[in-house]
């Protein structure tokens, strides 16, 4: 099928082309969905090794979910977001693990925000929203990631974190109040002063 | 704080992260060694329908293409009744029947025993 004419079709189209053997549609969907599952592990596990591996581990997954992929059963989107969410769930517990097993005896510090602040002093405002994102809570952290950066629905997040949808809004709601509560008075550091 | 905060999510959502070179090459590689592997096109089943459901049931196509012509013609026969098809019957069926006897009973079994 010829290029032009495979970069209109929906994502789930493209699967089912990838599954048989069609060439260019395996490219064409890592253009599309790479950058965004980069971003969003990215933005989850602050680590861009770790957020590759996972991203290449969810394409893989998809690749081989390809040749069972039944269309209009899910969206190719939905499903390689949650697929992302769990890996990055699984490697945020290793890392809790790891880290109370290397620090047995060593305090914890009392609350994230505090190296928020310091490193708001020389980041840019990208930098400085990672690392309030960074301090939430995971699950806080996802669903404001996916709502107000990723733009899915609160339905879509439902599916994505396969919680409830009411439980999508408590988390977005109580997120974003924690966020504005860790950047609140740094608004020269993000650039907000002059607005005032 | 909060109107900051949508268009600081807001700048956020507009920057795409780029992915290097080499993982896209690594994406790509794990996506052309699957698709090479010769079950990879074989183990695609296509969505049956109804009407494929019908057919396996039947044996296949070409029997249920049979067995419907068979119904439409027995149907066709039942509504039209051609002329002649009584005398060809009444060639063939010797006197008048009056009852088939299927399933002797037991006893009659046990008798020729």
């Amino acid at each position: 099928m010829p290029r032009d004419t495979l970069a209109d079709l929906a994502d789930e189209a493209l699967v089912v082309l990838y599954a048989h053997g069609d060439p260019d549609a395996a490219r064409l969907l890592a253009g599309r969905l790479l950058p965004r599952v980069l971003g969003y592990a990215g933005r989850m596990l602050a680590d861009r090794a770790e957020a590759e591996d996972v991203a290449q581990e969810a394409m893989l997954r998809l690749w081989k979910v390809a040749p069972e992929w039944r269309q209009g059963e899910a969206k190719v989107s939905t499903w390689i977001y949650r697929v992302v969410a769990n890996l990055c769930t699984d490697r945020l517990r290793a890392r809790r693990r790891r880290r109370a097993e290397a620090l047995d005896d060593v305090a914890e510090p009392a609350d994230g925000a505090a190296s928020v602040v310091a490193g708001m002093i020389e980041a840019d405002r990208m930098a400085a929203l990672d690392q309030a994102l960074a301090a939430l809570p995971e699950r806080q952290r996802e669903a404001v990631v996916l709502r107000h950066i990723e733009g899915f629905s609160n339905p879509e997040i439902a599916e994505i974190l396969q919680i409830g949808v009411e439980a999508v809004e408590s988390l977005t709601a109580r997120g974003k109040r924690a966020l504005a509560a860790l950047l609140s008075g740094q608004r020269a550091a993000l650039g907000y002063e002059e607005a005032e | 704080m909060m109107d900051d905060l949508d268009d600081l999510l807001a700048g956020a959502s507009r920057a795409l992260v780029q992915p290097s070179e080499a993982l896209v090459a690594r994406v790509l590689a794990d996506a052309a060694d699957l698709q090479a592997r010769p079950v990879w096109v074989a183990a695609v089943v296509p969505r049956a329908g109804w009407l494929a459901g019908l057919a396996a049931l039947f044996g296949g196509a070409g029997s249920l293409v049979g067995v419907g012509s068979a119904a439409v013609v027995g149907l066709f026969f039942g509504f039209v009744q051609p002329d002649g098809l009584g005398a060809v019957s009444d060639m063939w069926a010797v006197g008048s029947v009056d009852q088939v006897d299927l399933m002797p009973q037991l006893d009659v079994l046990l008798a020729e025993e």
